[in-house]
């Protein structure tokens, strides 16, 4: 053998060496891994399980929620919203135990006594004495203890609907309401803010006139509810989003944490669950000005809704 | 001379070997666990294994009022705190659940009085629950939150947050795994943070 070849071998024979032991290491390794969560044998410890809970409040929860005709610059409306007139009202009255509600709306020109002020409409009230004088009337005239108010303005409102991105409103009728700006066709209508404004307004060519308004308010709200309840269905985290809208665009005696509950409720209260009760009312008038009057059937209304029963 | 030079070549080739496997048996260890004793590979997901601490790894983005701090200073503000809440929900859920036959109240309290009594009901969608007695430990694998803060006039107010954690529980038939997949909605009290609602599921992923 020569000299180069047996030089040659002994390089084979170390590289062969070298190879055996390195994959002799790499075998001897594999199950030396430490053992992880993925190695774990195949014992169950736990059974699949799901739940879900929102807050449970005091039985009812009652709020009032207020549209005002000033503080929106956007409209060319001065003054302060607290110090306007309250041109939509709702009542919003949730039985948070079985979770359904009533959206009870009042026509602004309900003529009731407001504290302290005599008989007037009763849009006037909280030009006289702010959202606490307009709560205060309407526990009087229903009986019922308000928990909370909600009060915006016409920018609120448009703002609200731009920034959570248009709201889903059953239109019961076609518009052509140049006055109000509304022109829109029956049916389920995806409103821009604008849009939703002047269904909110329109009145004088409506058949109903302040009925029609007042009770197309009441379906905005319901609107807003599915809305929201659609968006948070998708991604949870809308709910801190509908939060800081109405953080920034609303003014309300309602403690965050409070708000906070409520706005969770919401989530679990089917809009089909809500009805939307225009309270029972005639045109009138008063000293020469038209106003609206209860008729007795709001009356007996209020009582149900003391007894609990409509909620 | 001739016959030496083969010779000089086995010390390098040795040396070279010697290296060679030096670092190829290094390279292996610092793969996980030396086998250089020789003896039986250790049963796999035992107690044995090294627990790995509790860490939630969290992303959080904050929504700021008008004239409020930024977003992204406002999302660090927030981090702090709710990385140590969603810490103490997790020990509370599943660490320190282990071998526990009842008495919830620690993880109970972090819940908002409005909904505790419904989170008592469903523990076993929210915890170890009653599986907790049978189990001998949990060893934390990955735990993971995507938070959306909502920013008050100076601090968090409230907060959404999607919790994920997968962790291994020992028991006497041997070791399995433990889930939790959760929304938990948070509000900020004085106290710390609470939940104030929830979804939740535990055990074997869909």
């Amino acid at each position: 053998m020569t000299r180069a070849r047996r030089s040659g071998l002994a390089w084979l024979t170390a590289l062969a060496l070298m190879a055996a032991l390195a994959a002799g290491l790499v075998v001897a390794s594999s199950p030396r891994r430490p053992a992880t969560a993925q190695d774990a044998p195949a014992v169950t410890v736990q059974k699949a399980h799901a739940g879900s809970a929102t807050p449970t409040l005091k039985r009812r929860v009652v709020l009032l929620t207020i549209g005002s005709d000033s503080g929106a610059p956007k409209f060319g409306r001065g003054g302060s919203v607290e110090g306007g007139r309250a041109d939509a009202l709702q009542l919003v009255v949730i039985d948070t135990v079985k979770r359904r509600g009533s959206i009870l709306s009042f026509p602004r020109d309900s003529y009731v006594n407001i504290p302290g002020h005599g008989t007037n409409k009763i849009n006037a009230a909280m030009a006289f004495g702010g959202p606490r004088l307009l709560v205060a009337t309407f526990e009087q005239l229903t009986g019922l203890t308000i928990d909370y108010y909600a009060l915006t303005s016409f920018d609120g409102l448009t703002d609200i609907v731009n920034k959570v991105g248009k709201v889903q409103v059953n239109v019961d009728m076609n518009l052509r309401d140049s006055f109000a700006g509304a022109f829109l066709n029956k049916g389920k209508r995806n409103l821009t803010g604008g849009q939703a404004l002047a269904y909110a307004r329109a009145r004088k060519t409506l058949p109903g006139g302040d009925f029609d308004r007042s009770r197309h308010q009441g379906q905005l709200l319901l609107g807003g509810l599915g809305t929201y309840q659609r968006q948070v269905k998708q991604d949870p985290a809308k709910v801190m989003t509908w939060l800081g809208i109405i953080r920034d665009e609303v003014k309300t005696d309602l403690p965050f944490p409070e708000l906070l509950r409520l706005a969770l409720l919401a989530t679990d209260v089917p809009a089909s669950q809500i009805r939307s009760i225009p309270v029972p009312s005639v045109a009138g008038s008063a000293g020469g000005a038209s106003v609206v009057r209860l008729l007795p059937g709001a009356y007996s209304l209020f009582g149900r809704l003391r007894a609990g029963k409509l909620s | 001379m001739t016959v030496a030079a083969p010779n000089q070549f086995r010390p390098r080739l040795a040396v070279l070997a010697g290296v060679l496997v030096g670092v190829l048996a290094a390279g292996c260890t610092s793969g996980g666990g030396s086998d250089a004793d020789g003896q039986a590979p250790e049963p796999p997901a035992s107690s044995a294994a090294p627990a790995r601490p509790l860490q939630v790894e969290l992303v959080t983005m904050a929504k700021v009022p008008p004239g409020g701090p930024s977003a992204s200073r406002a999302a660090k503000q927030a981090e702090p705190g709710l990385e140590q809440f969603l810490d103490r929900y997790l020990t509370a859920a599943f660490v320190d659940a282990a071998g526990r036959e009842g008495g919830w109240d620690g993880l109970l309290g972090l819940f908002d009085k409005p909904v505790r009594a419904s989170a008592r009901r469903q523990l076993d969608a929210l915890s170890l629950g009653a599986d907790a007695a049978k189990v001998s430990a949990v060893r934390p694998g990955r735990a993971s939150a995507r938070a959306v803060v909502l920013y008050g006039e100076k601090r968090p107010a409230a907060a959404t947050v999607r919790l994920a954690f997968d962790g291994t529980a020992d028991t006497a038939q041997g070791s399995g795994q433990v889930h939790l997949r959760s929304v938990l909605q948070l509000l900020a009290t004085g106290e710390g943070w609470r939940i104030a609602a929830f979804a939740s599921r535990t055990g074997p992923p869909r």
